[in-house]
């Protein structure tokens, strides 16, 4: 957009000396300089015309201009592209004036796939999040920036609130059911990076259909997110400096039983239950107040020629649970040089350094120590009639069901580090060969390097894996990616269209070499991981080396005819090491037709209608899915022991599959862009089918007697369906010189579902954690949703007597006790009596902001929820089990005088899903409110700086929600821990997650 | 303009890099092409199949505690422990019960390393007399797991060579009980031709494995002459293959001492590590007594304990009692007797626990002895010796020699005691009685029992209300002889219907 911007003001430039020639000089003179409204910044080559005449001028290089009136009630029209015309009476002989941005302006360039468009002309599913959302308030990761932003983006932290938590983003839905749904990223034209800091970023650009998306061919069916980081502008060297600080509680605590409480409730148990010694609030224990400081400097500028930007960052956060935080130092650099008319060189530089100190949530919950290594879930589970240390000094243990170590001694002895690097350099040359014709070439090179180290001391008996003396382990992954990418472009006038072309090579190679090592029955706890040598029983070692490339040719053209039709299409084939010997190489076409409607001559006038387009698309894009040699056969080694030594064993693993291939998805995506009143108001609505087809899925189909280590092999057998309609809304409600306010709302709705899993039958997954011994909790079913809870259909309190109908109880129950819907007619309750009861997909999900600015003050107001979806409360399932502490809620429970509940006694019972924990999902939240204030330019000047903005902002001020648990957004993914994959197909269900936070955070933004 | 050119040309030919033939190099993973090239080649597949039989799938949990579970000797200690573990003691088992595709599973797994161990050896240049001798001990492994299956399941699917059509190897049919049987029999006998009469561990079958095994595989089919000719093979070869009965019958059951010992003939060796559950043995923990201090393994979980009557009815001069049971715990640091078990732990039970996995695991990896060190014997000879009299006694009853192997074991089992005593004069059908009860005491919790049950077809007698366990009331001789093929193993090849009756 800046480089635009740029031309813009060239091209002005010399318009505007053709009005300077017709300029009179009589009569009053009037002068002043025009800025901008967003930067500040002096704005060169407006246009000034004294209005009703054809007399005018335009602005210097400063934004300074005069003109000669001859009436001095004389209006002068100040307009320019990209910004909204003014006009101001004459009054005295200064008008300074304050241009507003067009934000609805329709002549924005978007960064597309190898090149860029302007946005009247793009033809595909495109959305556009800018640096002031991007920085409205302070995020460890641009990704989390994105949340509630784009229509059809999906963006959840892996782990609420935890500091350094990966974030997932989703478009348009899961369109697979093992591979990742997630975006491929591609910073600065480098496909895979990661993101920059939000600060650095210029823009992103989310492409979501297939005729965007199919240029990056088999890594293009989740949708392909850009980032344009920010480029240095020729003139004087600015300095900003980012600085803010946030102060952050959790959103909300569990009211839980206390000792008392407890004790009495424990005894309706057990009634041999002796009350312990203590009295002890381990939430209370736990959190404390966090915090978030992110300071970052800033340098650009350049010459005609050469123009850089450079920035360094610092984030710091003590998270909300004791004990975990997370720092990271982040560097960027972006250099381009104009070496001579034709050639420009470029380099970008990005390095990180992270570290992670983190404690223990999501339970993983190994059945082998109860599940007790996740302190969150530990904290409403555990005793409150124990303290932290017994009579003897030690950490207590559990006092009640499965013997946990106590969260707080997990939290504080336990030692949990990720250091992480990250460097990455990208090359550039363009070369313009001949006029319309030019080269881009691109290398780059990124290196990854990963350290994770655990500790558990002797003192934690459980999470240590029990009386083993502790247990250390540490992992190192190394990751290299070299990518080169060459291309020409080529354009030209062809009738009465414009013709643009495009062709391509690129080729790019990733490496992960890992390597984890672990003891256990140490000498003494103050090792920690550093020294493996010092325990006596060494863990089976592990590395491997993983390799994959890809190369590819790719293929775009454009043309756009009488600026009315556009049409779109493009071309990737991709060769990948990856897919299997039969299955090379992959070919991803798509087309797409625009039609601006708007300006063909029965709406090129049009008052109301400023702007029309149709947009249609088709296209093929394609998951990896395959991982590096998981096509070729197979032997794997496999633990095994004679004469008491571990010994050298193999086996057969897998066969050879030569036939598997990617995973394809076909997407129609149709669009309709609005402009009303001079684009005051402008709507989008896309709506999209995508049919994805060869999903690999181990084939159930296939016997077990075989032998095989993995037991199924991996076929292209799988089909689901995602379908959505989007609206994007956007509104200048008031502009004028002191107020304005603008309005952005989003809305997706997404419907999936199972096509066809190679045979009618039913794959059951298991998201919850090991030690409720649940092999069942969501469904894969042809025809249903991708992972519908699975489980028993509560019907109430057992009142004693006969039986209701169609109802039945567990084996042994009594009155008090779950009635479940008794689906087989046997009389009693058992695992045939299970159902689809719940279906954690959203009706829809919304982002709703709203911007007003008065003088000085901006105020900024942004909601976010999600309508539907529904959420499997598995923290009440163990805390209404029996063998923990409870919430206050079994205060109510049934009892022979207190019938009338929903809450069966208090007893031990097994851990079932039932509906009775199935709640409804939705929310709305206040994600960010902030109050800025610019300082005004007279007093900035006397500071010598040219901008100061001071602005309070406070994040999830509250969310409005029937959810009984801590916080609707929800992300535990069971033991696997949440890979990618589990994310398609096991959401909605809550355990033990890092705690949401509220924040209030107050930021400076100095400019010199 | 040159120098354009010049930095142009650089950074192309910098840039532009591949052209790869996109072939995967795997380096670090294991292809079968070209695997076999030595016969330590042959031994590291062969080796395949020790470690899935230590796996939990296995000998580590799943397989073991469910058979330990069906026999007379072991009932269910802690009644909340899981559904499919109650099933098999009680004897309402379904056709998806959670215990067995594991166990289903991890078995073929094991052949299938045997098949490819015993393919691969086919494709290394040695010599029959290098080659065989290690190869051999696929044949032994593949008939050991063949040997448990058909016991378990009856008719089984049979695959004797490595997979690589996956469709049409997976739509085979099921092999008759017989036919496996003559299987076994082949396997077992070319293990026998080849193995050497002993080996470095027992853990490792050697001749003797193999010739034992040949007399327990025929007592099953009811071949009582080969039976006994196989088993006296052994005996009369008791120096070659170098066995013995341990002194100490407690020494059997203790990981420090059992690797010196002669009377394991072949043992699954777990060496107190573990990979996940692979080498992971529950058994400790399975048996041990919830929260007992007295091991300092943590307790156990008091899931197979033994119900009382197995306790009361067994002499408490028969020193093998002592080993293998544990009347008391400690808790708090205070001896307890097994009737206050239950004071410390609201998941124990008051019954004395078994002992023979908790006395003496080792060093173990892990809580509650999982992980041990212990060996656990498939066969030692104690067992062949047993197999001798109760074969001789129905081919020639009142021998003298018959009565001497029992006597052999008896006098072991006295330590220097008086009980029990030695047997003489018994009638046929007494004699039988006799030494099948002196394999459920000598073998207890051995995981012998159940199969034992099943070749005598006892189940009516020792379920009945008279039984150790007290009545068995789901028991069904028409049915649980044989446990249900996996439920969802018959949706995916309909030709190995029918399932098993009564399920």
């Amino acid at each position: 957009m800046k480089k635009t911007n740029l031309f813009k003001k060239g091209l002005f430039l010399v318009l505007s000396f053709c009005f300077a020639l017709s300029v009179s000089a009589q009569q009053k003179t009037i002068s002043g300089t025009v800025t901008s409204q967003t930067d500040g910044e002096a704005l060169p080559g407006v246009n000034v015309i004294v209005k009703g005449t054809n007399s005018g001028t335009s602005t210097d290089f400063d934004g300074n201009y005069s003109i000669n009136v001859s009436d001095t009630n004389a209006t002068l029209v100040f307009s320019y592209i990209g910004y909204v015309t003014k006009e101001m009476k004459v009054s005295g002989n200064t008008l300074n004036v304050v241009l507003a941005e067009d934000l609805a302006a329709l002549e924005e360039v978007v960064v597309v796939g190898y090149g860029s468009r302007k946005k009247s002309d793009l033809t595909g599913a495109v959305s556009s999040v800018n640096s002031e959302e991007l920085t409205a308030f302070p995020v460890l990761d641009a990704a989390q920036a994105l949340q509630g932003r784009a229509a059809g983006v999906v963006v959840q932290s892996n782990n609420g609130g935890e500091p350094g938590a990966p974030i997932n983003i989703q478009i348009r839905g899961n369109t697979s059911i093992n591979a990742s749904s997630s975006p491929l990223i591609v910073v600065d034209g480098f496909v895979g990076a990661t993101f920059p800091q939000p600060n650095d970023i210029q823009s992103i650009e989310v492409l979501k259909d297939a005729s965007a998306t199919a240029i990056y061919g088999s890594r293009g069916s989740n949708g392909v997110v850009l980032v344009t980081t920010k480029k240095g502008r020729s003139g004087a060297l600015s300095i900003e400096i980012n600085s803010n600080y946030s102060v952050q509680n959790t959103s909300n605590e569990l009211d839980l039983l206390d000792a008392n409480q407890f004790a009495a409730y424990q005894q309706a148990i057990n009634p041999a239950y002796v009350q312990g010694p203590a009295n002890t609030d381990w939430q209370d224990l736990l959190y404390r107040t966090g915090s978030i400081q992110n300071h970052q400097a800033s340098f650009s500028g350049g010459t005609d020629k050469v123009n850089f930007y450079a920035s360094a960052n610092y984030f710091k956060q003590d998270g909300v649970l004791i004990n975990s935080e997370f720092e990271r130092f982040t560097f960027l650099s972006n250099i381009d040089a104009q070496v001579t008319d034709k050639l420009k060189l470029g380099i970008n530089v990005f390095g990180s350094r992270g570290a992670e100190n983190g404690v223990p949530t999501q339970s993983t919950g190994e059945t082998a120590n109860g599940g007790g290594d996740d302190v969150v879930s530990g904290s409403f589970r555990f005793a409150p009639d124990l303290g932290v240390l017994d009579e003897n000094g030690l950490n207590t243990i559990n006092g009640v069901g499965d013997d946990i170590d106590n969260p707080v001694a997990v939290a504080t002895e336990g030692v949990n580090e990720v250091k992480a690097d990250e460097y990455r350099a990208n090359l550039y040359a363009n070369y313009d060969i001949i006029e319309n014709l030019a080269f881009k070439t691109t290398f780059g090179f990124s290196t990854t390097n990963e350290t994770a180290g655990l500790f558990r001391p002797s003192t934690l008996i459980t999470t240590a894996g029990g009386n083993v003396g502790g247990r250390a382990a540490i992992a190192n992954l190394k990751e290299t990616n070299i990518i080169s990418e060459n291309y020409l472009t080529y354009n030209t006038a062809l009738g009465k269209g414009q013709l643009t072309l495009l062709a391509g090579y690129s080729y790019q190679k990733e490496t992960r070499e890992l390597f984890a090592a672990g003891a256990q029955t140490f000498t003494s706890d103050s090792f920690s991981y550093r020294n493996l040598s010092g325990g006596a029983v060494q863990l089976i070692p592990t590395s491997s080396l993983v390799e994959s490339e890809i190369q590819s040719q790719f293929g775009r053209i454009n043309y756009d005819y009488d600026d009315k039709y556009l049409f779109t299409a493009t071309v990737r084939r991709d060769g990948a090491s990856n897919f299997a010997a039969n299955e090379k190489i992959a070919i991803f076409p798509s087309a797409a037709f625009g039609w601006k409607i708007s300006n063909e001559s029965f709406l090129k006038d049009n008052e109301t209608i400023s702007n029309l387009k149709l947009r249609a698309s088709y296209g093929v894009t394609g998951n990896q899915a395959i991982s590096p040699f998981q096509s070729l056969a197979r032997f794997d080694n496999l633990y095994a022991v004679n004469n008491g030594q571990t010994i050298n064993a193999v086996t057969p693993d897998q066969p050879a599959n030569p036939d598997l291939k990617w995973e394809t998805s076909n997407q129609t995506n149709l669009g309709l862009d609005i402009g009303l009143f001079n684009n005051k108001i402008s709507l989008s609505l896309d709506y999209y089918n995508i049919d994805t087809e060869d999903l690999i899925l181990a084939d159930n189909t296939q016997a077990q007697f075989l032998g095989f280590l993995t037991p199924r092999s991996l076929r292209n057998i799988g089909e689901v369906n995602n379908k959505g309609f989007e609206i994007n809304l956007n509104t200048r409600n008031i502009s004028n010189q002191d107020f304005s306010w603008t309005t952005d709302f989003n809305l997706a709705i997404n419907r999936n579902e199972v096509v066809a899993l190679g045979g009618d039958i039913d794959l059951f997954l298991d998201a919850s954690p090991g030690y409720f011994n649940l092999p069942r909790t969501h469904l894969l079913r042809e025809g249903e949703v991708l992972g519908a809870f699975w489980g028993y259909d509560y019907q109430g309190v057992y009142q004693g007597g006969d039986l209701p109908e169609g109802t039945a109880l567990l084996p042994g129950g009594e009155a008090g006790d779950q009635l479940f819907t008794d689906v087989d007619g046997s009389g009693d309750i058992s695992p045939s009596d299970q159902q689809i009861i719940g279906d954690p997909t959203p009706d829809f999900t919304f982002g709703f902001t709203n911007n007003f600015s008065y003088k000085n003050f901006d105020l900024n107001i942004f909601f976010q929820g999600v309508q539907g979806g529904d959420i499997m409360n598995l923290t009440a399932i163990q805390l209404f089990n029996g063998d923990s502490n409870a919430t206050t809620d079994i205060l109510n429970s049934w009892t022979p005088t207190n019938t009338n509940t929903n809450i069966p006694r208090a007893r031990l019972r097994g851990k079932e899903i039932s509906s009775r924990f199935v709640e409804d999902g939705s929310y709305i939240r206040l994600k960010n409110i902030a109050l800025g204030y610019t300082l005004p330019s007279e007093v900035v000047e006397k500071l010598g700086m040219q901008n100061v903005r001071l602005s309070l902002s406070a994040q999830n001020l509250f969310t409005i929600t029937n959810y009984s648990g801590l916080d609707p957004e929800v992300s535990y993914f069971g033991s696997g821990g949440g890979s990618s994959s589990d994310a398609n197909t096991t959401n909605g269900f809550d355990f033990g997650n890092y705690p949401n936070v509220r924040s209030v955070n107050f930021s400076v933004n100095l400019k010199f | 303009m040159k120098t354009t050119h010049k930095f142009l040309m650089l950074l192309i030919g910098l840039s532009i890099i591949g052209c790869s033939d996109l072939e995967e190099q795997p380096v670090g993973l294991l292809a079968p092409e070209g695997f076999f090239q030595t016969t330590r080649d042959i031994q590291t597949a062969v080796n395949g199949s020790y470690g899935h039989l230590t796996h939990e799938d296995f000998w580590g949990r799943k397989m073991s505690l469910t058979i330990l579970l069906r026999s007379d000797m072991v009932d269910i200690g802690d009644p909340t422990t899981s559904a499919r573990r109650i099933e098999h003691n009680e004897f309402n088992v379904p056709a998806d019960n959670g215990m067995i595709p594991d166990n289903w599973r991890r078995s073929f797994q094991t052949i299938a390393a045997a098949n490819q161990a015993i393919a691969g050896a086919a494709q290394v240049d040695a010599p029959d007399e290098q080659k065989n001798p290690i190869v051999a001990q696929s044949y032994f492994l593949r008939a050991f797991t063949y040997f448990h299956l058909v016991r378990q399941f009856g008719d089984i699917p049979y695959l004797s060579e490595p997979v690589t059509d996956v469709q049409a190897a997976g739509s085979i049919s099921k092999t008759s009980a017989a036919d496996v049987y003559a299987n076994i029999i082949a396997d077992l006998e070319f293990a026998k031709q080849w193995l050497p009469n002993t080996q470095p561990a027992r853990s490792i079958p050697a001749k003797s494995a193999a010739h034992s095994y040949l007399a327990l595989v025929h007592l099953t089919m009811g071949n009582f002459q080969e039976a006994y000719n196989e088993a006296k093979g052994v005996i009369d070869n008791e120096g070659a293959y170098d066995l013995a009965l341990e002194a100490d019958f407690q020494d059997l059951f203790d990981a420090t001492t059992i690797d010196g010992s002669k009377e394991p003939i072949f043992s699954l060796d777990f060496n107190g590590f573990r990979d996940g559950d692979a080498g992971q043995d529950y058994q400790p923990a399975l048996t041990g007594i919830r929260s007992d201090e007295q091991y300092g393994i943590g307790g156990g979980w008091s899931v197979a304990v033994p119900s009382l009557e197995v306790y009361n009815t067994w002499d408490d001069r028969d020193y093998r009692k002592a080993v293998s049971f544990d009347p008391t715990g400690v808790f708090d640091g205070n001896v307890e007797p097994f009737t206050n078990y239950r004071n410390f732990n609201s998941r124990a039970v008051n019954r004395p626990h078994i002992a023979k996995y908790t006395r003496r695991t080792g060093v173990t990896a892990n809580n509650n002895g999982r992980a041990s060190q212990h060996n656990y014997s498939m066969m030692r000879y104690a067992e062949v010796l047993l197999i001798a009299a109760e074969a001789l006694n129905e081919i020639s009853p009142n021998s003298t020699e018959a009565e001497g192997y029992v006597n052999r074991v008896r006098d072991r089992a006295r330590n220097g005691g008086t009980f029990p005593e030695d047997v003489s004069g018994l009638s046929q059908d007494d004699f039988r009685d006799m030494v099948l009860d002196e394999r459920r005491l000598e073998l207890a919790f051995e995981f012998k029992r159940w199969y034992d049950i099943a070749r005598r077809r006892l189940g009516s007698e020792v379920f009945s209300a008279s039984g150790l366990e007290g009545a068995k009331p789901n028991f069904d001789p028409n049915q649980d002889y044989l446990f249900p093929l996996p439920a969802d193993e018959l949706v995916r090849n309909p030709n190995l219907l029918p399932q098993n009756p009564g399920y």
